[in-house]
């Protein structure tokens, strides 16, 4: 399973939405995530990929598409590590 | 009061009021455990400084959020260590929200951590005191007794802390364990400038009587008296640590009037 769909996973169970409502321009408010569901996401998604997310990082995160694309690059560099 | 050869471990002490209660328990000479669980750089900072003051200090990464981290914090410390000599319940969180607005996700997460961790935690700290006594202290706030705007969960959380504290000081009283918590009230952190951006705590300078806001350096002073012998005799309380803000006047009123 690719890491996005992973993480669309698990921002569908935190935030109880379908996740086909989930699309990579989808934004926090438009999944109708709330702080606590992103904090939620966020601890999810460190611990399934064994990173960290630091909160500067996160709050850059404009859309669902910015969060993968950041554990996508997290990962590959824990890859070559 | 000397905390040199004794082994202590500080959750959530990466920043805040956790990174000063570290500090100084380290510069009363205890070791540090540091358990920090997402800012890594912090605590590397925390460490350093530790080392620094010539004790010697170890990191663990775990989200006291979930019983299973726990264990596995715990089960290295054992097999690090041994031993535990004290234990500083410090780590936090909540969901920033009115009485009518706790759905259970807010209730589970702010409990698991504020209050269910600080029990867990401290089950398996004193195993590890086991015949050679020790010391638990948790941090709680004024909202586990006073009710705060959108601090609902939280303030119940701390009130389950307080409660899980006066039982433990009872029942662990026999294995020479002493249990109590330090409340603060505002306190100048990291997490307090969330507040104020919200618009959750307004001037706490003006409104406190000792006329600034509480350090967390304030909040470790008390915290490392109740790590000592000194404190001996103090069992299940709850130190207020806010500059007379909960009892004075001048929260009620504004210093204006009051002048």
């Amino acid at each position: 399973m690719s890491i996005e769909q992973q993480i669309r996973e698990i921002i569908a169970r935190i935030a109880h939405v379908d996740e086909s409502i989930i699309t990579r321009e989808s934004t926090f408010k438009e999944i109708k995530a709330d702080s606590l569901d992103i904090v939620q996401a966020l601890v999810a998604v460190e611990e399934a990929f064994d990173i960290e997310i630091p909160d500067e990082e996160a709050q850059k995160f404009s859309s669902f598409g910015d969060f993968v694309s950041y554990v996508e690059k997290r990962v590959e560099q824990k890859g070559n590590n | 009061m000397s905390l040199k050869g004794k082994l202590a471990l500080v959750t959530g002490s990466g920043r805040g009021i956790g990174r000063a209660i570290a500090l100084k328990l380290a510069s009363q000479g205890a070791d540090i455990i540091i358990n920090f669980f997402r800012h890594r750089e912090a605590a590397e900072k925390t460490a350093k400084d530790i080392e620094a003051l010539g004790v010697k200090t170890e990191i663990i990464r775990a989200n006291v959020g979930d019983p299973v981290k726990i264990d596995q914090m715990f089960n290295t410390i054992t097999e690090k260590f041994g031993h535990l000599d004290i234990l500083i319940n410090n780590a936090a969180s909540g969901a920033g929200r009115s009485v009518m607005d706790v759905d259970v996700k807010a209730w589970d997460w702010t409990m698991d951590i504020n209050a269910k961790a600080a029990l867990l935690c401290s089950q398996h700290a004193a195993r590890l005191m086991e015949g050679r006594g020790g010391k638990i202290v948790s941090i709680t706030s004024l909202g586990s007794g006073l009710v705060l705007p959108t601090y609902a969960v939280v303030g119940i959380s701390k009130a389950a802390l307080e409660a899980v504290t006066r039982y433990l000081a009872i029942e662990m009283a026999p294995q020479n364990i002493c249990v109590n918590t330090v409340a603060a009230s505002a306190v100048a952190t990291e997490a307090l400038k969330f507040y104020i951006q919200e618009g959750l705590v307004q001037d706490s300078q003006q409104a406190t009587p000792a006329g600034r806001m509480v350090t967390p350096e304030d909040v470790a002073n008390v915290v490392a008296f109740l790590c000592s012998e000194e404190a001996f005799m103090i069992r299940g309380q709850t130190v207020v640590v806010d500059g007379g803000t909960s009892i004075g006047l001048l929260s009620l009123v504004g210093k204006e009037t009051v002048q």
